[in-house]
C-alpha cells in the first residue's frame, strides 16, 4: 500500500502539484487562471485517448446498427454464450475494440482523481494540508515566494465549496459555478452523443448519461472546493471545442427527440 | 438495461466516495493539538474538544464541549487569563472563552469570518486573537472588541508583544512582519517582504530584537524599533522554518522541515552549531524547548530530543516506540519537573515524560 501510494504521488501527484504552482507563478500569481490553463493542457496531453475514445464509440455504434449486428441477435436470442462469441468475432471483423470507448476514460479517471488532489493540496488552507504541501514541493525552483497560493479569481474562493460563500440572492445561496458545470456537462453530452434509433440499448445508456451525468458533475461542483468545479467547466468547454474541431459535434441533439423525430417525418 | 443502469449509479457513487475520501471526513483532524500548562493542569485543545488534564497523573479534569459538535473543532494552544479564563479560538470562527477551573462556557467572540489557527495572547488584560480572516482581532476580559487590525495575509502565529516599544508584532503569511500599537491597533511599521510565509511566533530579547523564522528558509534579526534586517541566517538547503525560534542565554534554538536542528548566537547570526537527529530528514515543526542549559525538540517520526547546550544529544523516546506511528508536531511544554508532548496518530493525546526521559503518565481521552 506505501509502495503504491509513493507511486501515486511521484507519477501523477507532484507533478501535477508542481507544474500548478508553475503555472500559477507565470501568470502573475492567479491560480484560477493557472487552473484553466492547467486543464486546457491535461486536455491536449490527453487528446490521443479522447480521439481513439471516439473512434471506439462511433464504430460500437455503427456496428450495433448494422444488419448483421441484428441477424445475429434474432438468431441467438436464446444463447447468451453465442451471442457473446458472434459479437467478438464481429467486433474482430469490422476492426473494433469492446475496450476502446471505455479504456481511455478509465486511463482518464486517475487523471481527475490527480487534479482534484493536486489542486486541493495546493491550496492548503489547514496546517496539516500546508504541511503535506511541502513534501510535494520539487527543490528547483523557490516555491517558498508563493506560498500560500492566492485562492482568490472571480467571485470563487477556490479552497472553499461554493455552498458555503456562494453569491446570496434574496436570501438563497445561488451556486453559479456548479449551474455552469451542470450546463456544459450537459451540453457537452448532448453535442457529442450520435442520434440513435428509439429503443436501442446504446440510445437507451446515452439517455441515461444525459441525465445523470451533469447532475451528478453538479453536485460534486457544488459540494467540493470551486477549483474542482472550474476544473470541470474549462474540462467540459475544452472538450466541445475539442469535437468541434474534429467536425463530430451533434447539434440536432440539442432539439428535443420529438420535436426532431417529426421533423424527419416530413 | 437496468442492470447497466445500476452499474453506471454504482460507478458514479464509487467516483463520489474516492473524491470524498480524498477531501477527508468532516471530523478529519486538520491540524496539530493546541497545548498550554499552569501549574496544576494541561489545556489541550484537540478537533471537537478542549480538554483540562491534570498533571499529577493525567486524568481527565474536564472536557469542553460536554457533547460533541463536529462543526467545532479546536488546534490552537489556549490562552490563560489572569482572571482565570481560558480563550481557544476555533475552526467554526468563533473565540470562545472557558472557566479554566470548570470548562464553563463564559462567552463567545463570533464576528471574524474565517477560522482561528493561530493562538490567542493575552497581554496586560487584552485578548489579541488572529483570525484566517486577515484580522486581528484585540477584546477586552469580557470578550468586547477593542479594535481591529487588517494585514495583507492570514495570520496563523501567535502575536506578541514588548512592552518597551509599546510593540504587537504579528508575524503573517502574506511574508512580512507588522508591529501595531497595542492600545488602538494603528500599525507602527511592517516588515520588508522576507521571502517566506511566518507561521511561526517570533523570539523577542530584551536588546531591542526580533527573531523570525521564514518559509524561504531564513532566520532574520529585525530591529523592533523600525523592522529593518539586521542580520539572516539561511539554513541549509532552504530547509523551510515552520515554528519560530526559542532564545535562550543569547542563542537562538530553532529546527527546519528538513529535520536539521540548529542553535545561533542572537548577537550575530552565526551559526553555533547544527544536528540532524534522523538520517530520513523527518521535519521538526514545533518550537524547542529550553529548560536551564537544556533543549528539547520533537519531530515527525514521533521523538523527544533532549540536548545540552553545547549540542551533544542527552537522551531521545519515541512517543510509541511499539508501532513508530506517532508524530508530533505540537511545540513540547513543560511544568512541575514534567516535559509534555502531544502527539497525532495514535491513542495517547498527551504523554508527560521526567526530565531523565522516563513516561510518567499518558493520557487517552475516555471514548476515543
Amino acid at each position: 500500500m506505501e509502495i503504491l501510494s509513493q507511486a501515486w504521488s511521484t507519477l501523477i501527484l507532484d507533478p501535477m502539484i508542481n507544474s500548478l504552482i508553475w503555472i500559477y507563478s507565470g501568470l502573475g500569481e492567479n491560480f484560477g487562471l493557472a487552473i484553466i490553463v492547467f486543464t486546457i493542457l491535461v486536455r491536449l496531453i490527453t487528446y490521443p485517448l479522447t480521439a481513439s475514445q471516439i473512434k471506439s464509440t462511433r464504430g460500437m455504434q455503427e456496428m450495433q446498427k448494422s444488419k448483421k449486428w441484428q441477424d445475429i441477435q434474432k438468431k441467438h436470442k436464446g444463447d447468451r454464450e453465442k451471442l457473446a462469441q458472434e459479437q467478438m468475432k464481429l467486433y474482430k471483423e469490422m476492426g473494433v475494440s469492446p475496450f476502446g470507448s471505455c479504456l481511455p476514460t478509465l486511463i482518464q479517471f486517475p487523471i481527475i482523481i490527480g487534479l482534484y488532489q493536486a489542486i486541493i493540496r495546493s491550496l492548503a488552507v489547514t496546517p496539516i494540508q500546508l504541511l503535506e504541501l511541502t513534501r510535494h514541493l520539487y527543490p528547483f525552483y523557490n516555491a517558498a515566494a508563493l506560498i500560500p497560493l492566492n485562492n482568490y479569481f472571480l467571485w470563487l474562493d477556490l479552497s472553499q465549496p461554493e455552498k458555503d460563500y456562494g453569491i446570496e440572492i434574496a436570501g438563497f445561496t445561488i451556486p453559479i459555478l456548479a449551474i455552469l458545470v451542470v450546463g456544459t456537462t450537459f451540453l457537452q453530452s448532448r453535442l457529442m452523443t450520435p442520434p440513435s434509433t428509439t429503443g436501442d440499448q446504446g440510445a437507451n445508456m446515452s439517455r441515461a448519461m444525459n441525465l445523470y451525468m451533469p447532475l451528478f458533475m453538479g453536485y460534486l461542483a457544488y459540494s467540493f472546493p470551486s477549483g474542482l468545479a472550474l476544473y470541470f467547466v474549462t474540462s467540459n468547454l475544452v472538450g466541445i471545442l475539442q469535437y468541434g474541431i474534429m467536425g463530430r459535434l451533434d447539434w440536432r441533439n440539442l432539439i428535443p427527440s420529438r420535436f426532431s423525430s417529426d421533423k424527419k417525418k416530413e | 438495461m437496468k442492470r447497466k443502469q445500476f452499474i453506471f449509479i454504482l460507478v458514479f457513487i464509487g467516483i463520489a466516495l474516492t473524491l470524498s475520501a480524498c477531501a477527508g471526513a468532516a471530523n478529519t483532524a486538520t491540524s496539530w493539538p493546541g497545548l498550554t500548562v499552569d501549574d496544576q493542569y494541561a489545556y489541550v485543545a484537540y478537533n471537537t474538544q478542549v480538554y483540562a488534564v491534570d498533571l499529577e497523573n493525567g486524568s481527565e479534569r474536564w472536557r469542553y464541549p460536554a457533547e460533541t459538535d463536529n462543526n467545532i473543532t479546536f488546534y490552537s494552544d489556549p490562552a490563560l487569563t489572569d482572571d482565570g479564563q481560558l480563550i481557544v479560538g476555533s475552526y467554526d470562527s468563533n473565540l470562545y472563552s472557558l472557566t479554566a477551573e470548570t470548562g464553563m462556557q463564559n462567552w463567545v467572540f463570533p464576528d471574524a469570518e474565517n477560522r482561528y489557527i493561530a493562538s490567542t495572547l493575552v497581554d496586560n488584560g487584552s485578548i489579541f486573537a488572529p483570525a484566517a480572516d486577515e484580522n486581528l482581532y484585540s477584546l477586552d476580559p469580557d470578550g468586547r472588541l477593542l479594535w481591529t487590525f487588517t494585514s495583507a495575509g492570514e495570520s496563523w502565529a501567535k502575536p506578541i508583544t514588548d512592552n518597551d516599544c509599546n510593540c504587537l508584532f504579528l508575524p503573517s503569511m502574506d511574508h512580512t512582519v507588522y508591529a501595531i500599537d497595542p492600545q488602538d491597533g494603528t500599525e507602527k511599521w511592517r516588515s520588508e517582504e522576507l521571502g517566506g510565509a511566518i507561521v511561526g511566533t517570533p523570539a523577542f530579547d530584551n536588546n531591542g530584537v526580533l527573531y523570525v523564522g521564514t518559509f524561504g528558509g531564513k532566520l532574520f534579526a529585525l530591529n523592533a524599533e523600525n523592522g529593518a534586517i539586521i542580520w539572516e541566517f539561511s539554513t541549509q538547503d532552504n530547509g523551510w522554518i515552520w515554528s519560530g525560534p526559542t532564545i535562550s542565554d543569547g542563542v537562538l534554538y530553532f529546527g527546519d522541515l528538513n529535520g536539521n536542528f540548529y542553535a545561533v548566537e542572537a548577537a550575530n547570526g552565526i551559526q553555533k552549531w547544527q544536528r540532524s537527529p534522523e538520517k530520513d530528514k523527518e521535519e521538526i515543526v514545533g518550537s524547542p524547548l529550553v529548560i536551564d542549559e537544556n533543549i528539547y525538540f520533537t519531530n515527525n517520526h514521533g521523538f523527544l530530543y533532549k540536548f545540552d547546550s553545547s549540542g551533544k544529544k542527552i537522551w531521545e523516546v519515541n512517543v510509541d516506540p511499539a508501532n513508530g506511528k506517532g508524530k508530533i508536531y505540537t511545540s513540547p511544554k513543560t511544568s512541575n519537573g514534567l516535559i509534555l508532548v502531544a502527539p497525532i496518530q495514535i491513542d495517547e493525546l498527551l504523554v508527560a515524560y521526567n526530565e531523565e526521559g522516563t513516561k510518567k503518565w499518558e493520557f487517552i481521552p475516555a471514548g476515543n
